[in-house]
């Protein structure tokens, strides 16, 4: 009995609980992944009248296929990455830095500013709305009959502006949708990020004699490097599965000459429908995985570094 | 102790919770049934009869469709369901058709409709998916039978999912369309549904422009003056000089075009553009350049509004479905112009969609659905109705013919005009030929891509290539040049 009490090893429960997580995993996750990699490099497909061709191994087809250029001498691949990624710039950079400024002002002990946790609530709010009832929402503020252009024609006289056939119209409403669902919640991160500064720091700082924009650059920003590389690192990740609010907007089409076509859509297109390209899905989606991790371990390593740096600072104090 | 057996009560409560969830997302995606509910219910009422001798149907009719259109005649003409109508003094009446044949068929029976848009072949995939899960679902999750449309339906004749309807004891009738039939067959000739609708198309025209245009509302006479594309380019023009606009959307007469062409779209697995499909390329090319029509889609808010009273548009082309189903602007109390419209044959015979109703191999309700088949087709009482309160074009041609020749008969959406009249003779010039599988996504998307070059913003072969990318992408079987 002693000798087993000895041997209690509370370590084991904790494994025991996880288990189940574990298993859900690898067989609702993990197996569907390494499949996609391996359908990737054959040839497997359905039809409209309901046959399956294949699986037949090509190798590296797929991925050669994906980066042929098309009659006109574009590769398709390069150019809806460049989309994703364009759409994703031009809605982060917003998003952060409104964010940023919005935390602060939220934190700042000078302003103290009142009925905090209405303010909070209420930019949270778009991101609690499913993005395809905004996509349909801003669809139908600027489609040719819209509110946005009767005010435009009221104003102008003219022809409505179609912003869906405009393809930088097309590109920022995107973005922008993007940037109003994300704001509220990168603000929530970079307060909490904020709030976890020791505040004896700026209390310090002010006593010195600092202004506050040399509070912001000096402590606020290096301290809160850590959960910026957080958010560009999640926010990277999401932007590039970035689907439903381009899709929705574009009836699925792409927008004008496929400018607004991103990685994801494509991928519908492939495996979405009403017929299955396994082989050609698979060797997208190796392509996003890929691409994904390439882009966050350049985030990791441009912001990352800096961060290290200001920590070992701190630890020699 | 006390704390191992708790946790092994948590581990295991975690497990089937996990487990529990992750089962139920795979049946949802599967086979979506709205009321889980009811089936839960009615198989433990059935269960002790399923074990009787006497072969009872299933007490749950699960139907695929993509749209309410028949959902609507089915409840008031074959379930026998009230409704409400509202009357000209805007008091509401309570209506129930009597003859219904389901008061006696459907008792007992839920009936469970699935209902998914076709936009971008949503509808087609939920659609499969049930269909490929069918031998192994229970008898009451099983689809009985389903609608298609004439852009797909030979998909699903020449495969195994549909029966041959002569097989449950549906006949076809001498005064079934042609088409119709030939739609529903399948390689061999096997007749796998019926169709409840005939859709020869029409040209629908606004009759106070057309007065303003042309100098008369009158049918046989706006017939005489748009009877060829060379007329209708004609009087484009001449609208567009009065400030009106010829057609409301670019795609307006894809479809007269369509219908017309000389070979199917896919020929021996390679993409083929018919000569019909490049002029209507060209016709949509000169009038968005000339704003004789809008660079919206068939079924585009922009066009809509364009049915309005105030609207500027003289022509729109459609069915009968078309002008009852999907004209709510024009019909509108306050912004409509109900009555200012009319029907004429137009440049070029054609028709449009069409709703067939195929039966499910595997169906536990057969009886039902063959009841349902003969109802919507020889059924004099049900197509009579569909005629005077749904302003339907009915697939019999007796019942057709009857109102053709009523001089009493006539639409009031269409200032009082016969309009089955014009839809009998329309109906015997409809074929049913170069139809594939691919039809429906191919139709949809080859102006939306071409529109990028109409609009100018890039050139005719570069929008090729884009709709060339999109068949790629979508049919890996077939290829592009």
């Amino acid at each position: 009995m002693g000798k087993k009490h000895k041997s209690i090893s509370y370590a084991k429960w904790g494994y025991i609980f996880i288990i189940p997580f574990f298993v859900v995993y690898a067989v609702c996750t993990l197996v569907p992944l390494f499949s996609t990699f391996l359908y990737s490099f054959f040839d497997y497909y359905t039809t409209m009248d309901f046959r399956t061709i294949g699986p037949n191994f090509v190798g590296l087809q797929n991925y050669i296929d994906m980066f042929t250029p098309d009659r006109t001498g574009a590769i398709d691949l390069l150019n809806y990455t460049g989309n994703t990624l364009l759409m994703w710039v031009m809605g982060a950079v917003p998003q952060v830095l409104f964010a940023l400024v919005l935390a602060l002002i939220f934190t700042g002990i000078r302003l103290r500013i009142k009925g905090q946790g209405f303010f909070k609530t209420v930019i949270y709010m778009p991101n609690l709305i499913m993005a395809s009832a905004f996509s349909m929402l801003f669809f139908t503020l600027f489609s040719p009959v819209g509110p946005v252009n009767q005010v435009l024609t009221q104003i102008t006289g003219g022809d409505p502006f179609l912003f869906f056939s405009d393809i930088w119209a097309t590109r920022s409403i995107i973005a922008f949708i993007n940037f109003l669902m994300w704001f509220g919640n990168t603000t929530i991160l970079l307060m909490a990020g904020i709030m976890g500064i020791d505040q004896s720091l700026f209390e310090a700082s002010s006593i010195d004699g600092a202004t506050s924009k040399q509070t912001f650059f000096k402590i606020t920003l290096p301290l809160l490097i850590p959960i910026i590389v957080y958010v560009l690192v999640t926010a990277l990740i999401g932007g590039l599965q970035m689907y439903d609010v381009p899709q929705i907007m574009t009836n699925g089409k792409g927008g004008v000459d496929m400018t607004a076509q991103t990685l994801v859509m494509q991928l519908n297109r492939m495996i979405g429908g009403v017929t299955k390209n396994y082989g050609k899905a698979g060797a997208l989606s190796a392509y996003i995985f890929i691409v994904t991790g390439l882009l966050s371990i350049l985030v990791f390593k441009v912001t990352g570094n800096s961060s290290g740096k200001k920590k070992a600072k701190k630890g020699g104090k | 102790m006390k704390k191992r057996i708790l946790a092994a009560v948590l581990a295991t409560a975690s497990i089937l919770g996990t487990v529990a969830g992750c089962d139920s997302t795979n049946t949802s995606s599967t086979a979506p049934t709205e009321s889980k509910d009811n089936n839960s219910s009615t198989t433990e009422e059935s269960k002790p009869e399923d074990g009787g001798e006497t072969k009872e149907e299933g007490k749950v009719l699960n139907i695929y469709a993509w749209n309410e259109e028949f959902k609507g005649f089915f409840e008031k003409y074959y379930q026998g369901l009230e409704w409400e109508v509202e009357l000209e003094d805007g008091t509401k009446e309570k209506k129930k058709f009597d003859k219904a044949p389901g008061l006696e068929t459907l008792k007992g029976v839920t009936v469970n409709w699935i209902i998914n848009p076709s936009d971008g072949g949503v509808y087609q995939q939920k659609l499969d998916a049930a269909l490929q899960a069918q031998s192994g679902a229970a008898a009451d999750d099983k689809v009985d039978f389903f609608l298609a449309e004439a852009d797909y339906i030979l998909k699903y004749t020449n495969s195994d999912f549909t029966m041959d309807v002569s097989t449950i004891g549906v006949t076809t009738a001498d005064t079934q369309y042609n088409y119709t039939v030939q739609a529903a067959s399948d390689a061999d000739g096997k007749v796998k549904g019926v169709s409840f609708q005939c859709c020869p198309s029409a040209l629908i025209y606004r009759r106070s422009i057309a007065k303003d245009v042309l100098g008369t509302d009158d049918p046989a006479e706006v017939q005489k003056k748009l009877g060829t594309w060379a007329d209708f380019d004609a009087v484009a023009a001449q609208a567009k000089e009065k400030g009106y606009y010829m057609t409301a959307s670019y795609v307006e007469t894809f479809r007269t075009f369509s219908n017309n062409v000389s070979s199917a779209w896919v020929v021996n697995g390679e993409l083929n553009i018919d000569k019909a499909i490049e002029d209507w390329t060209t016709q949509a090319a000169t009038y968005l350049d000339k704003e004789y029509t809008l660079p919206d889609g068939v079924w585009g808010d922009q066009k809509n509004a364009q049915m309005f009273a105030e609207g500027k548009t003289m022509c729109f082309f459609g069915p009968a479905w078309y002008y009852n189903f999907c004209m709510g602007n024009a019909m509108d109390k306050e912004k409509g112009c109900y009555g200012d419209w009319a029907v004429t044959t137009g440049p070029q015979e054609h028709f449009w969609g069409g709703t067939w109703i195929l039966a499910a191999t595997g169906t536990d309700n057969p009886t039902i659905v063959a009841d349902i088949m003969k109802a919507f087709t020889v059924n004099e009482d049900v197509c009579s109705a569909l005629i005077e309160n749904e302003a339907q074009f009915t697939n019999n041609s007796k019942v057709n013919e009857k109102y053709a020749t009523d001089p009493k008969f006539g639409n009031a959406f269409l200032g009082g005009q016969n309009d089955v009249a014009l839809f009998v003779e329309l109906a015997k010039g409809i074929k049913f030929e170069h139809k594939t599988n691919y039809d429906q996504l191919l139709s949809e998307k080859y102006p939306e891509y071409m529109l990028d070059y109409f609009q100018k913003k890039i050139t005719k072969d570069e929008a090729l290539a884009n709709f060339y990318k999109f068949v790629n992408d979508t049919y890996a079987d077939v290829k592009t040049p």
